[in-house]
Order: C-alpha cells, then sequence, then structure tokens
C-alpha cells in the first residue's frame, strides 16, 4: 500500500454522519429541486473538493451538504409526500434508466405542489449545465510557486540583435 | 449379310416450315421513372428524412440535457458520500496491513521496509492508491465483483 503511517486519515467516528438512505429513482425525482435548494452547499462542496484535489479536506463541507440534502427530503416529506411518491414511482417503472422524460404528467403535479407549499421552482431547462458564479468566503489554496535555480544560463536580453538565420531554416520544407 | 444390316436412315433435317427466328434483339425493362425523376426523388426523401430526422436528434438532445442536470445536482452529495466511505475503507485497509504483517521485523505500513513509494512528495500527501491494493486485503469475491461490474449489470 501507499498509505504511510505519516499520513492522517480521519478517525470512522469523524467520518459517521446520517447518510441519505434513499433509492435512484427517488434521488432522480428529487434532483431539480434539491440542486437548487441546497445550491451553496453543493458549490462549496464541489469548489473544495476540486481545488484542493484531496477528500480528507472537504469533509466539514461534505457534511454539509448530506445534511442539506436530508433536509430537503424531509421537507418533501412533510408537504408533498403523495405527489412526489407518485412522481418517483412512474420514474422508477417507465424505463430502465430512469428517463424523466416519460414522466411529464406526475412532474407537472409534483412541481406543482412544490411551488405552491414550499415555494420551489423548479430551475429552468439546462439550469445545471450551465456555468454558474458561486460567490465564497473560502481562502484560495496556496499555488506551488515556479522553483527558480540560481544557476540557471541567463536569457538573451530583450533588445539584443536577433540576425536572421545564417544556414536557412532547420525545417527544411520552409524557404526564406 | 450386308443387305440385312441395312437400316432406313432419316437425314436430320430443319422442322417443315424452317426453324423459328432466333430472339437476338434486346429486350430493356420496363422504366417506371426517368433518370431526372429518380434524383428529384433521392433529394426529396433525403431532405423530407433529415427534416424528420432532426426533429427526433432535438428531442434526444433535449432529453440527455435533462437527464445529464439531473445527475449534475445529485452528484456533489453521492461525492460527500462516496468521500467518506473511502476514507473509512483507506483507514481499515491500513490498519489490516498492520495486523497482516505485525509479525515481519523491519516492515513499515506503507512501504517497502521502510522504503516509501513516492518519494518526492511531502509525506502527508494522500496519494490514491490503486485498484488491486485497494482490494488487497478483501475477499476474491469481492475483488471480482468490482473488477468484472460489467459482467453483472
Amino acid at each position: 500500500m501507499v498509505l504511510t503511517a505519516d499520513i492522517t486519515l480521519p478517525e470512522e467516528s469523524e467520518l459517521t454522519v446520517e447518510e441519505v438512505n434513499l433509492s435512484t429513482a427517488t434521488l432522480r425525482a428529487g434532483s431539480f429541486h434539491l440542486g437548487k435548494y441546497c445550491e451553496q452547499a453543493n458549490n462549496e462542496f464541489m469548489l473544495c473538493r476540486f481545488e484542493e484535489k484531496d477528500p480528507r479536506k472537504c469533509i466539514n463541507e461534505g457534511k454539509a451538504v448530506t445534511a442539506c440534502t436530508l433536509e430537503f427530503f424531509r421537507k418533501v416529506k412533510k408537504t408533498c409526500l403523495a405527489e412526489f411518491n407518485q412522481y418517483t414511482n412512474c420514474i422508477d417503472k417507465s424505463s430502465g434508466d430512469f428517463g424523466l422524460q416519460h414522466c411529464r404528467k406526475t412532474q407537472g403535479v409534483f412541481d406543482g405542489c412544490m411551488l405552491e407549499k414550499l415555494h420551489m421552482e423548479r430551475p429552468e431547462f439546462g439550469y445545471f449545465t450551465e456555468v454558474r458564479v458561486h460567490s465564497t468566503n473560502r481562502p484560495k489554496p496556496l499555488v506551488e510557486e515556479k522553483a527558480v535555480y540560481p544557476d540557471t544560463t541567463p536569457a538573451l536580453p530583450d533588445d539584443a540583435e536577433r540576425k536572421p538565420a545564417r544556414f536557412g531554416s532547420r525545417f527544411y520544407w520552409m524557404t526564406e | 449379310m450386308s443387305e440385312a444390316c441395312q437400316i432406313a436412315r432419316k437425314q436430320d433435317l430443319p422442322p417443315p416450315g424452317g426453324y423459328k427466328p432466333i430472339p437476338f434483339q434486346r429486350l430493356p425493362a420496363k422504366q417506371y421513372f426517368s433518370g431526372y425523376t429518380m434524383f428529384a426523388m433521392y433529394i426529396g426523401i433525403t431532405a423530407v428524412s433529415a427534416y424528420l430526422y432532426n426533429i427526433n436528434a432535438k428531442r434526444i438532445a433535449k432529453n440527455e440535457i435533462e437527464m445529464r442536470s439531473a445527475k449534475m445536482a445529485i452528484y456533489p452529495m453521492l461525492l460527500a458520500e462516496r468521500d467518506r466511505e473511502y476514507l473509512k475503507q483507506l483507514r481499515r485497509n491500513r490498519d489490516a496491513e498492520a495486523e497482516l504483517m505485525r509479525d515481519v521485523p523491519g516492515w513499515e505500513v506503507g512501504t517497502y521496509y521502510g522504503e516509501r513509494v513516492y518519494k518526492l512528495v511531502p509525506p502527508d500527501t494522500l496519494i490514491e492508491p490503486i485498484f488491486h491494493e485497494y482490494y488487497a486485503h478483501s475477499s476474491p469475491t469481492e475483488w471480482f465483483r468490482r473488477a468484472y461490474h460489467k459482467l453483472r449489470c
């Protein structure tokens, strides 16, 4: 293994939180409203994950994401459970890949309920594939500076005379 | 003797009235369309099919974008969950290795008798182990399940 004793790994107790124990169809059914509801937490986590490139440094952000997801689904369960279950059932049973295009009617019912009771609008088409600006307080991770070698060959000064090549181009198929 | 062997012979001759005329003339197949009509039909059918194809292609592209959006919306949650489980498993693997190599003198966990695999990175850098290392302490059944995941579904 490449995992030496020097590498700090978080304890199991630090990593144990309540997980989102839901099926694919359920997650797919709630995905659009969920993505909008937890946008801040999600973006914060993904930014951390892509900037740091290290899962150990983004555990707290990840916990926030899971907590937000749970909160969202609890809200849905409290208000629009029947409509949500109907939509989920449709997604689950209409196709092999949980396609959303087969369930427009039940989707309409669910969206109406979400808008009416939770004031959550379904994001417009293509919202999650667009580039979105995220404002954050996260400090930017330090970029490793370029190595400076004291014995580098000094570069030619900018105002040095640059004569044309004496024996033509090294690319033989190019002429002057 | 020679007279007894005489057989009445009949000369092979054309049938009465002569042979039928030989049909040597070309008989071309019946032509339903002229060349120009066929070109026009080709262009017409292609144009109509392209139109219909475009309608379908747009619909399919829209559905794909929608499915991708749905997947992207839940990806952070799935990744967060996966990261936590991954880190737990890394710790389990390290503990398993320490337990397994306990009696080997000079063995240090994660190294080859004290020689590190990656020497130029800082010691606290997490380098993700390759698949075979990650599954080294699991049962072969689990290894097979993950390695040949596509065989099962």
